[in-house]
This record gives C-alpha cells, structure tokens and sequence, in this order.
C-alpha cells in the first residue's frame, strides 16, 4: 500500500489552456448579462440614482419655490415638463421626487433586513421553540391588513406622539414593520436547510461558536435568495411610500413625493394632465426596472437555472 | 435502543487505532460520543469519555467547545460537502484556528500556507485564495485535515477518510495520516470499513459489531490469529494478492440485527457458523486471549481451527 514520494506533475506543459474557472458572482453575473430585461432594468435604476445624486445638489429650480411661471403650464424650453397647479417646476420636482424614492427604496431595503435577516438565522437556526414564537409572529404579521397598521403607525409616531417628524424615515419605519416577514421567512428556510449540511456539522466539530457559524456558513449561502428578496423589497416600499402620499398621509408638502405630485395633477387632469403624467410615468418606470432587475437577479443566482 | 453499548477502550499519546465494522456498528456514533456530538435524538445515558483527567460527558458548553477542535480534531467521509462553497479555502483554516485561543489571529493567518504544505498541497502559497470548487476530491480532504490539525489537537478522528475518494488517492491520504502522526504526535482513530487501510496505518485494531467490541488487539496479531469469527470472516472476505493459497472467499450471510429488537446471547449467534449452544442464551465477556488481544467468544477460532485439523 505505502507509495513513495510520488513525482509531481509539470503543470506548466505546454499550450493547454485550463477551462476558466468563475466565482459564483461571476457566475450570476455572466448571466445577468445576457438578461436583456434585467439590463434595462439596471440601467434604468442607474439613472434614477444619478439623477437623484444630482438632485441633492442641484435642481434647475428649488423643489418649493412657487409661481416660478403660470400655473399649470404645459411643458416648454424653459420647463421642459411644465408647472403644476402652485406654479412650480415639474422636472426639479421630479429629480427630488427621485431622491426621496431611492432613499425610501434603499432604506426599506436596509432596515427590513436588519429585521428579517436575524428573526429568520435565529428561527431556523435554533428551531424548537424559538421557531415556534418567531415563526407565529410571522404568521400572525401576514394576517394583519399591512396598509392599515401602517398608516396607524405613521400617525401614532408622528402626529399624536411627535416621535418622529413625518418624513422619508417614519414612512421607511412605517414600511419596515409591516413587511420583515418576506425575508424573515426566506432566511429561515435557509438557515433551516443549511444548517444540516455537512460544512456546517464539520464547523460545529471544530468548536465554532453558534455566532461564528450564523456569520460565517449560513448567512454567506443565504445571501443570494436574500438580495433578490430585498431588491423586490424596494419597489414594494416606493410604491408604498407613493400611496401614503397620494392619500395626503405620507411626505408632507412641500416635499416632492411622486405621489404627492400624482394627487397635485389629479384635479387638473382634464385640463392639464401633464402635471400628473410626469410623476405617474416615473413611478411606473422605476417599479418595473427594480421588477425585471429582481426577476434578472433571481434567475441569476438560481442554480437550476444553470444554462 | 442502544447503539453503541459496553464499548471501553484507549488511546495512546501518538497511538493510531483502527475501528473496522460494518455499516451500523456503531462505529461512527462512538466517535462522535467522544465529542458529544451525537445527533439528536440520540444521547449519552451512561458511561465516561475521560479526555486525560477530564469527562467529556460533564464537561460545560464553553469546555466542549473549546475541546473540540483544540484537543479532538474530526474529519469525514465527504471531502465534496465538507468545506463552505462561498469561503475560500485559506481562510476556513484560519477560522479553524480562530476559534480556539492556541493561536492569535495574526499567528493563524501565518499558519494556513504551512499548514497546507504540511498535507502537501501542491503551489499553497496561490491556492489558499481558491474556493472549495477549484480543489479536487484529494484536495479537498487534505484541507479538511490541514483544518483538523491547525490547531494541534492530540488526537484525530477520522471517520473513513477515504471512502468517497479515488483508490489512488486513498493511498495517498493514508500516507499522508501515517506521516502527520509521526511528525505531529497527535493519536489518531481511524474509522473504515476498509480492512486494508487498517493494516496500512493502525497499530491497534477495534472490531465492532452491533453495538459492541467483538475484538481488540494489535494489529498484527488480529490479522495474524483473529479469535472471533467476524473478525476472522471479515478478514477471509478479502481477496489478497500475496499468498498464492486458493482459499475461497468467505462471504458473512445475513445482515446485521436490528439494534432495537438484539438478539439474545451472543450479537454474532445469527450469523455464525461455529456458534454453540451458549451462544444461542449467554453473551459472553471480552476475554483476554493473547498478549493484549480480546475477543467476546465462547468458541474463539483457535479451537474451532485446532478441531478442524484433527479431524483431517
């Protein structure tokens, strides 16, 4: 049986070229180039954050100012997009209008991680009945008429308690509270199936700690389904914030929400629709590039999607 | 039911045992005993695991945590499912390290690149920054033993290290255990089902069968004179290529009991063909039937072989 040293072999012969190998985000991403949708998809929200990285700094007019022409004025050279009803320019209001959606689309994203990453790892993770009380939350949470409880909690936190002055972050709290249990139950079931596997069992045998496994072997195996899940995390809280101000419940005036400006051109539309097309024309585009960019996403980190 | 029952044995600073059984002897449930590790719903209802001075059985949480990994190092069958796709393997063997307090970060970031030399990887100063899947089958477990090794354990369990791998490569890895606890000094108990290997590496052998010890001894003496049956059927079961005898092939009819339901007297009675009338109600002790060498037999083979050859 015993072999002695054996030879090692020259692997630097000759012309052979070795097959690439690829990570698997280079893996994903090979595949989300070749995804048309998703690629509009990306371009699009690349857009959308130019534009509101520019609007922070600069807008042709200032998102408030009133009466910079007639009201209700249709698009022109000087105002490409027109004037709404209190005589304000409609592009700067859509630039900012583009900030306060990445911002609320963005920290969404964040903060419903924050929540549902760790309730998910721990559920799944420990199951038993740390399972079972977080698990019934969830189920509970699903039962409960999101919009209303939301709508509850922006005007518990900002008008009746003056917790939080009403703005992006209450929406975004608003938003967060009311739907964590899309990721908090997409990592459970990860946590659940990845803590049987066998790199898992090996780290347990090596002495890792429960945290050291959480962190290292479970959540890095997680995170594909967890991007995707939080991208389409993003365009749920957009829209949400969108209705909230349409409704009059969410961003006060005069901050240019696109909803807010959707119900400003609401009472014109026969007269003057451009005032409502502008903002109702950038929400849809912006909900269907996060939509077809976490379809693209999805696939790409599927692997059975492979080829 | 009891999976594992009445097994008692040592191991020596530096020793190499051999556990050799089929599948469901409790083979690999008594090495995760040792680390406490038995998968639920299974447990420890009696017994001692002294790891020097200390039970393993009363050990806090803290205590066995830090006890596996530092003292008792474990590798598997599966090299393929072992390591983290997502990590590279560099820095798996430094979270190895880290777990533990034998080595400060900076000092286990040192260690990954020898350590991989040391289980001989070739070119480990560029393949710690590869992943999992960029290692062949070989690769892959000599990386799991650079892990289970990195933080000096004295003692490795290595639960049929090579069964999931390539006959060449078998050979090599077996080489490779015999080296490290030469160089190392760490004891190793080798799990297989694979007789071969055993005499490739182990100086000391355990057979288990159902549940129990049927027999125990230095290597050479159990393949030289096996006392119990299994052992001596398991040893005739293999072909060999250095003896020109025709000996036939013996083959053990049946399947292993149903650990639920054992049968009564000897665990081996069902399937043995020198049992005895005792052996159908009386189970017997392990009895000392040479140098320390021990076999559970009311028979032993000596006498069975001794029969044989006066009535020729």
């Amino acid at each position: 049986m015993a072999i002695a040293a054996l030879p090692q072999p020259d692997l630097a012969v000759g012309a052979y070229e070795m097959p690439q190998q690829v990570s698997l985000l280079e893996d994903a991403w090979n595949r989300i180039r070749r995804n048309r949708l998703a690629l509009v998809g990306a371009g699009i929200i690349l857009l959308l954050l130019c534009t509101a990285a520019v609007a922070a700094l600069w807008t042709p007019y200032p998102v408030w100012l009133q009466a910079v022409g007639p009201t209700y004025q249709p698009p022109s050279l000087a105002h490409p997009l027109g004037l709404d009803q209190a005589g304000r320019d409609i592009l700067s209001r859509i630039m900012g209008g583009a900030s306060i959606t990445v911002q609320v689309g963005v920290g969404s994203a964040i903060i419903v991680s924050l929540i549902g990453i760790p309730l998910g790892l721990m559920a799944g993770f420990y199951r038993g009945w740390v399972d079972t009380v977080i698990s019934f939350f969830i189920n509970i949470w699903y039962g409960i008429p999101d919009l209303l409880v939301a709508l509850i909690l922006v005007f518990v936190l900002s008008d009746a308690l003056h917790l939080i002055p009403r703005g992006v972050f209450v929406i975004v709290l608003a938003f967060s509270l009311t739907r964590w249990m899309d990721v908090a139950r997409l990592v459970r079931g990860q946590a659940l199936a990845l803590r049987e596997r066998e790199f898992v069992e090996a780290a347990r045998m090596s002495g890792a700690r429960d945290l050291g496994i959480l962190a290292r072997h479970i959540l890095p195996n997680a995170l594909g389904p967890i991007i995707v899940q939080a991208t389409f995390a993003i365009p749920a809280a957009v829209l949400f914030e969108a209705f909230l101000s349409f409704l009059g419940l969410g961003l006060p005036s005069p901050m240019p929400s696109w909803g807010a400006m959707a119900n400003d051109g609401y009472h014109g539309l026969d007269f003057a629709p451009h005032i409502a097309l502008a903002p109702t024309i950038a929400l849809s585009v912006t909900l269907m590039a996060f939509n077809w960019l976490g379809d693209g996403l999805r696939d790409a980190f599927d692997p059975r999607m492979r080829h | 039911m009891t999976a594992v029952d009445g097994v008692s044995f040592e191991v020596d600073r530096g020793e190499t045992v051999g556990i050799v059984g089929e599948s469901g002897s409790g083979k690999t449930m008594t090495a995760l005993s040792i680390l406490r590790l038995v998968p639920e719903p299974g447990r420890i209802t009696a017994g001692r695991i002294l790891f020097g001075e200390k039970d393993v059985v009363h050990m806090t949480d803290e205590e066995i945590r830090e006890f596996r990994g530092a003292d008792v190092a474990m590798i598997f069958q599966d090299p393929m499912t072992s390591l983290n796709p997502v990590l590279k393997v560099g820095f798996q063997v430094e979270e190895a390290m880290a777990a533990h307090n034998r080595f400060t970060r900076g000092q286990a970031h040192d260690r990954v690149i020898p350590m991989l030399q040391r289980v001989r990887i070739p070119d480990a100063p560029a393949r710690v920054r590869d992943y999992p899947h960029q290692f062949s089958g070989g690769m892959r477990q000599r990386a799991m033993i650079a892990m289970g090794l990195s933080n000096e354990p004295s003692l490795l369990i290595a639960d049929e290290p090579t069964t999931a791998l390539d006959v060449t490569v078998q050979a090599s890895i077996i080489e490779l255990l015999r080296d490290l606890n030469r160089e190392m000094g760490a004891a190793v108990i080798l799990i297989t089902h694979n007789m071969s290997v055993i005499a490739s590496l182990c100086q000391r052998v355990i057979v288990m069968y159902a549940g129990r010890i049927v027999e125990e001894g230095p290597t050479r003496a159990i393949f030289k004179n096996p006392e119990h049956p299994y052992t001596w059927s398991l040893l005739r079961s293999i072909p060999r290529v250095d003896e020109r005898t025709h000996e036939k092939l013996v083959s053990i009819s049946g399947l292993p009991p149903d650990l639920s339901n054992p049968p009564p007297g000897c665990r081996f009675h069902p399937r043995c063909r020198y049992r005895v009338d005792r052996c159908f109600t009386d189970e017997p002790d392990l009895i000392d039937v040479g140098a320390s060498q021990r076999a559970r037999c009311w028979v032993l083979m000596r006498n069975v072989l001794a029969e044989s050859k006066t009535d020729r």
